[in-house]
């Protein structure tokens, strides 16, 4: 790793004068004169509040609700702040894009808030600059492109939602009507935009209804995967598996596996070309008159059990497709969804100005650039120097714009090639606003003043058109001002309080039936098996490499393989295997004479005759924490494909690279029918394994009937394995990084882990996903074998770890069956951090009532305990019994599908004694007779049945 | 140095290989060595082994400054090479208590010539065993946790914790251990007190022989004492072994909770023990000429225990395997399967070589007698028994219940450190010992010496 990055490192261009020695020495002279006499501590007084702050009581936690946005969507959520210093996100219940949940990206914003690589001060050329000299330049700009009607002017954002940016944008044009505006997102889904323009004629999004889907059609698409509707998503399949007689069936054809694969009740693991020409088949079933011919046995069965589930499920069933599907397979899919009345809303994009402007592409600010028509670029929040396609050359381009300005949270890669540079704001430093994906708008409220000398996007662009003195805050009310009620202060402080702007929504629009798009089926023409098409997909960590500098999202477990700190480049184990690689050989793919090196990872969920890759590795000027992490999958990508690149070449390098996992996916059956149970919809179930007790001398450990008895049940039938509870837990609970080469030693730290089980047959793997918290076991093994009494048990079944008293034997990990404990080998939190975590800005984002542990002391779960206390604590206040779902722990607010819930066995109204009732529920190797408070539903799949045994 | 005591072979008596050994002989070829110094073998030996001794302090510093972390444990195998050489250690450190007391008990005479060292190896092993638990925490400053103090914490140990016990074991095993040396060694320090030709010797020796002067209470006391030390002294080599086995067997985990541990564990350590006296005993009759006192029979019948061990160890790990298999528990099962075929297996089946298969040589008496024979046997039983250990705990915590979290253990400079600078400060205390205080009972084998009719 580079050294901790603090100031920008070229010299000033300026300030570089030569120095004679004579200067030199009266500097230093000057300088320390200057320090001697400026040495004394200034006088300064202390004084307590004389009266305190409305609200601000030191130490008790205020939520606030804001919006943080994932490729511009916004997503609404209720940041914890303590004296003043945001802490915690969690889900706002109120807003459609979150539902109170949260996903990786939410939680790790409070790290990312923190970051101290965070670019601080405008920077001219890569020189610190004052303010004045960039409006100077600003004004110089400005005037010349007035005088031009801005020929020259080019803005350049990512995807925007935010109606007072795209005021600001409608304003700017108005102000330079020659100019024009250009967005550009990387995990942008062009084709389907397109799709939708060949079947409506206008480019509407669909929102589809997953909670209504009783039989969805996921086509290389990955709809339960990371993005801007995880959530909601999430939530909708979770709905949709609930009531065992309206049990959904997730139809899955994917040339990787992705979480949807992963969780789907039929799944097929076919190249994209194969998938394409599935599609088209489907549709001749639908009526529509395709060239196709006929299917391999494989496909043919499964499209048998599709088209009769879609048929008889009108108005319950729904087909989606991805982004490497081609424009005619989405509007293909538009076709079937009307077929099918599907519940799906179209609804115009949310990313047009008020006046309706849509933004130009990547590709004409390119061809505008490499023409010279472009004198200012101006842009903001990209990183397009990064994550632009390989054939656009965007950074030689853009030096033909002389005038290069950048605002961003970092000094990036663009930031490099840009002649001015202006930090950025963190979302929850400054005000904005943002829709969700549905187009309901909430406003973005900062939780804290800017760390930096940073800036906002809209006070920017208010520079932009003159208006210099502008505040964002004023900016955004400014917007909102016609929107609201006669009394907007009122209006203003209930949309603040709810996180969202009722009523703000698209509404759908009404459109004639779609066309069928002209079919160009490939005929199954046998390609050579030596073809490999490369699949690119968002990182479910690191997005689109956004976050590579958030070193929680880099230590973040990859859901299917568990991978770290990296990329990898997965392939069907045969088909590595006929490439003479094995996992963690280094491999060179190429395409389109570019190529990256990037190691290999076997994954049997990779259909053959593909690669897959994910975006967001190999930052050269992330910071100190993600910088040249990973390959970089933009390096091959193309502007005309995205998200697929046909006929790559992968050759050894010889050079070996190991895969760094935090721990494996279980793939032996013995080991899966123990640990992972897992049923069809409707099988008789044996009769509850769940806690029984075997004979003991043992008195009984936990006596219940004695206040509360806290547990926790976690139904794996719909966890997704999104993470979202790692990273709620890690923030929560101050749970330190350890690095790469720490994980290489077999380190880590999370609480709380996911474990995956394949329960699939050798040739089709189905993943399951296990979260894995502490057990809190009621006969606990590891408390018995401390020889200090670290490990205690508390009178409402908490199996504490008492830190203080720890003195590292780790005696209780050894003999742990469920290995949740975990050690501080070095002082991660604490004097040893990797990296710049040790930073000062960092402990901003720790959680005042959770101790940090020290180096030696063995740690883990803990139900959140502070969080039971503060449940208590307010309860008490209130003189009122705690009532029986309070207490909420940061993985159970976490979940998008709500699969973990914890409450008190006692009060026989709690949410978990209706679980613990359930057919399903299991106690992970309850036969240990360790008793563990926390406890399991099993999974539960719905896969289509031959004709003969149809039940639904 | 000279040799007073010329051995003889075949040897005269039966464990004296000398025609005459009267008692100014016998006391000679013990203690003159210790006047006139042992000449350059010895600064030699002394000089090598130091190294190692500062290796082993400057490691330890490093430890205590930098963490465990530095060893290759993970968040699975949470316990590595400081734990097995803890085991290995305490091992070694049982099979001169053992020589001593129930050999004395069984009136086994011969045990005369190898007791001293035996106990003093006994005493240095315990030592460095006990090292091994403290530098292994993660906060080993507050190792003194484990004893029961008053402290304003109010807290006491956690009585259930088998690492309670063991702090007990090895206290009480060490402070026994040490008395019951110095016990049997109070006539010979007087020997040396009278005997000296220094000034300061007289004094040191005088003071630790606490005025012996031999008469016939003195020695009825002195031998009621002893003995009813070594009748106290058998059972507490067996617990503090069983309490080791209980370690891991009072756990749940796969491989270690097995009722045969216990035993199985005080059989490790007795024949651990005992390849290591093997070793000291041969070091010694070369450095310090003692072959007439240490005669090749000693050789055979220490062999002859070592064989009877290596069967009963074979016989735990069959226990073992048999027993995985017919509880029928998956995971115990998986645990066996693991031992012969996962990351260990070749580690694992060089323990069973050196362990079961290389000491079957044994069954012939020329490979009893034959020192270049005894000694690699003697020798690979103890990396084969340090091999046990590692693979007790490398096996079932890389192999556990989760499977999600089945990981390898990786060996780094650290690990290396620790399992080699010890055996030089075992060594080093052991010149010292050797140097200052004789190293082999002279009463003892003045009274063997007339009871085999060569004085």
């Amino acid at each position: 790793m580079p050294p901790l990055k603090e100031l920008p490192t070229r010299p000033s261009p300026a300030g570089r004068s030569k120095l004679n020695r004579r200067q030199a020495l009266s500097l230093l002279a000057t300088g320390m004169a200057g320090g001697l006499a400026a040495c004394s501590k200034p006088d300064e007084q202390i004084l307590p509040y004389a009266r305190m702050p409305e609200r601000i009581v030191p130490g008790e936690p205020l939520k606030f609700a804001t919006t943080l946005a994932l490729a511009g969507i916004g997503r609404g959520v209720i940041v914890t702040s303590i004296d003043g210093r945001p802490i915690k996100v969690e889900g706002n219940p109120r807003h459609p894009g979150s539902l109170g949940a949260t996903d990786v990206f939410a939680e790790a914003a409070v790290l990312s808030l923190y970051d101290p690589d965070r670019s601080r001060t405008i920077l001219h050329d890569g020189a610190i600059a004052p303010r004045g000299g960039l409006y100077r330049a600003l004004v110089t700009e400005l005037s010349e492109a007035r005088s031009s009607q801005g020929k020259g002017l080019r803005l350049l954002t990512g995807r925007s939602t935010s109606p007072t940016l795209l005021r600001q944008i409608d304003e700017l044009l108005e102000a330079f009507p020659t100019a024009s505006w250009h967005a550009y997102d990387p995990t942008d889904d062009e084709n389907a935009r397109q799709g939708a323009q060949l079947a409506y004629g206008q480019p509407v999004r669909g929102i589809a209804d997953f909670a209504k889907a009783r039989v969805i059609v996921a086509l290389d698409a990955d709809p339960l995967g990371h993005g801007p509707d995880q959530m909601r998503i999430g939530r909708g399949y979770a709905t949709g598996r609930g009531d065992a007689n309206a049990f959904s069936r997730l139809y899955c054809l994917e040339s990787a596996l992705t979480i949807t694969g992963a969780k789907a009740d039929e799944r097929l693991a076919l190249r994209p070309e194969a998938i394409e020409r599935f599609a088209a088949i489907l549709a001749r079933e639908f009526g529509a008159t395709t060239g196709a011919t006929d299917l391999p046995e494989r496909e043919r069965l499964l499209l048998q059990k599709i088209t009769v589930d879609l048929n008889s499920h009108k108005g319950e069933a729904l087909v989606v497709a991805g982004p490497a599907m081609s424009r005619e397979v989405h509007a293909l899919v538009h076709w079937i969804n009307a077929k099918l009345n599907a519940p799906i809303r179209l609804i115009d994009p949310v990313d047009r100005t008020p006046s309706g402007k849509q933004a130009g592409s990547l590709e004409q600010l390119a061809g505008d650039l490499d023409a010279g028509r472009v004198r200012q670029l101006v842009m903001i929040g990209v990183n397009p120097a990064y994550d632009a396609p390989a054939d656009l050359h965007f950074k030689a381009r853009a030096e033909k714009a002389p005038f290069r300005l950048h605002m961003g949270e970092y000094a990036d890669e663009t930031a490099d090639i840009a002649t001015w540079h202006v930090p950025q704001s963190h979302r929850l430093e400054t005000w904005s606003d943002l829709r969700a994906s549905d187009g309901t708008a909430s406003i973005a409220q900062p939780l804290i003043k800017p760390l930096y000398e940073s800036f906002s996007e809209h006070e920017l662009l208010a520079w932009l058109t003159g208006a210099e003195d502008a505040r964002a805050y004023e900016l955004v009310r400014q917007t909102w001002r016609s929107a609201a009620a006669a009394d907007f202060e009122a209006w203003w402080q209930r949309v603040l309080h709810e996180g969202i702007i009722a009523a703000s929504g698209s509404t759908a629009v009404s459109l004639t039936a779609p066309l069928l798009p002209p079919l160009s089926v490939a005929e199954p023409h046998d390609k050579p098996d030596d073809e490999i098409s490369l699949v690119l997909r968002p990182d479910p960590c690191l997005w689109d490499g956004s976050y590579a500098n958030n070193a929680w999202l880099q230590e973040c477990p990859k859901p299917l393989s568990k991978q770290v700190w990296g990329n990898a480049l997965a392939l069907h184990p045969d088909e590595a295997t006929r490439l003479g690689l094995t996992s963690g050989d280094v491999a060179t793919v190429g395409a389109n004479g570019r190529s990256i090196e990037v190691p290999v990872l076997t994954d049997p969920g990779t259909a053959m005759g593909v690669g897959a890759l994910t975006l967001g590795g190999g930052r050269q000027k992330a910071g100190a924490i993600g910088n040249g992490v990973g390959a970089s999958a933009y390096t091959i990508r193309t502007s005309d494909s995205s998200w697929r690149l046909s006929q790559i070449a992968i050759k050894q390098t010889g050079r070996r690279e190991p895969i760094l996992t935090t721990q494996n996916v279980v793939r032996t059956p013995e080991d899966v029918r123990e640990l992972y149970p897992q049923y069809r919809v409707g099988q008789s179930l044996p009769p509850s394994a769940a806690i029984t007790d075997p004979p003991s001398l043992m008195p009984p450990a936990v006596k219940s009937g004695d206040g509360h008895a806290w547990a926790m049940v976690i139904d794996t039938s719909v966890c997704i394995g999104c993470n979202a509870c790692v990273l709620s837990c890690q923030a929560e609970n101050n749970i330190p990084v350890v690095g790469p080469e720490q994980v290489a030693m077999g380190r880590d730290m999370h609480w709380m882990r996911i474990d995956a089980y394949d329960h699939g047959a050798p040739d089709s793997p189905q993943l399951g996903f296990q979260p894995v918290p502490c057990m809190h076991c009621e006969h606990a093994p590891c408390e018995p074998v401390c020889p200090v009494a670290a490990s205690v048990h508390d009178s409402e079944g908490l199996n504490a770890q008492v830190y203080n008293r720890c003195i590292g034997t780790r005696f209780c990990e050894a003999n742990c069956p469920y290995k949740v404990r975990r050690f501080n080998f070095f002082g991660y939190a604490d004097g040893e951090e990797y990296g710049n975590l040790g930073a000062e800005s960092y402990r901003g984002q720790k959680n005042p009532e959770v101790t940090v542990r020290a180096r030696g002391v063995m740690e883990k779960c803990t139900y959140c305990v502070q969080r039971i206390s503060g449940a208590r604590r307010t309860a008490e206040r209130e003189n009122r019994p705690l009532g029986p779902d309070e207490v909420r722990t940061a993985c159970q607010n976490a979940c998008p599908t709500r699969a973990i819930s914890f409450g008190d066995l006692n009060q026989a109204d709690a949410e978990i004694n209706r679980r613990k009732s359930d057919a399903r529920h299991y106690a992970l190797l309850g036969h240990l007779g360790t008793r563990p408070r926390t406890t399991y539903l099993s999974d539960v799949r719905n896969p289509a049945r031959s004709d003969s045994e149809r039940r639904i | 140095m000279s040799e007073v005591l010329a051995a003889e072979h075949p040897a005269a008596h039966r464990w004296i290989a000398s025609e005459r050994a009267d008692d100014l002989a016998m006391t000679q070829a013990v203690a003159d060595p210790l006047f006139t110094g042992f000449g350059r073998r010895w600064w030699v030996a002394l000089l090598i082994t130091l190294p190692f001794v500062l290796w082993l302090f400057g490691a330890i510093g490093w430890l205590f400054y930098r963490g465990i972390g530095i060893w290759g444990i993970n968040s699975t195998i949470v316990w590595g090479v400081a734990i097995a050489n803890y085991v290995w250690w305490i091992g070694i450190g049982n099979a001169g208590t053992l020589i001593s007391a129930m050999l004395l008990l069984t009136r086994q005479k011969w045990r005369a010539s190898i007791n001293r060292f035996a106990e003093a190896m006994t005493l240095f092993a315990v030592a460095i065993a006990g090292l091994m638990p403290i530098i292994h925490l993660g906060r080993p400053i507050y190792a003194y946790w484990l004893a029961p103090y008053p402290n304003t914490m109010a807290l006491w140990p956690q009585w259930r914790s088998a690492l309670v016990w063991d702090f007990w074991a090895i206290i009480s095993y060490l402070l026994f251990s040490l008395l019951f040396w110095y016990v049997s060694l109070i006539p010979d320090l007087a020997t040396m007190r009278d005997r000296t030709p220094h000034r300061a010797g007289q004094l040191l020796y005088g003071a630790f022989a606490l005025g012996w002067r031999g008469s016939a209470r003195e020695w009825s006391r002195l031998q009621t004492l002893h003995t009813t030390m070594a009748a106290l002294g058998v059972p507490l080599v067996c617990s503090v072994h069983s309490i080791v086995g209980l370690d891991f067997a009072a756990s749940l985990m796969p491989g270690w909770q097995e009722s045969i541990f216990p035993p199985y564990f005080v059989v490790g350590a007795m024949y651990s023990g005992f390849a290591m006296v093997v070793v000291l005993a041969a070091a010694i009759r070369w450095g310090l000429s003692l072959q007439a006192i240490i005669t090749h029979r000693h050789f055979d019948v220490m062999a002859r225990i070592l064989l009877m061990a290596s069967i009963v160890m074979f016989y735990s790990y069959a226990t073992e395997w048999f027993m995985g298999w017919y509880g029928g528990e998956h995971a115990e099962r998986e645990a066996v399967r693991f031992e012969f075929t996962g990351t260990y297996a070749p580690l694992y089946w060089a323990l069973l070589a050196c362990n079961c298969l290389i000491p079957q040589l044994l069954w012939w008496p020329f490979a009893r007698r034959s020192l270049f024979i005894l000694l690699p046997v003697a020798i690979a039983i103890n990396i084969g028994m340090w091999l046990e250990r590692i693979l007790i705990v490398w096996n079932t915590l890389s192999h556990g219940y989760m499977p999600s979290l089945w990981r390898n253990f990786h060996f780094t400079f650290w690990d290396w450190t620790f399992l080699i600078a010890p055996l030089g400060l075992f060594a080093f205390l052991f010149l010292i010992f050797m140097r200052l205080i004789p190293s082999v009972s002279m009463f003892d084998m003045r009274e063997l010496a007339h009871e085999e009719a060569a004085a």
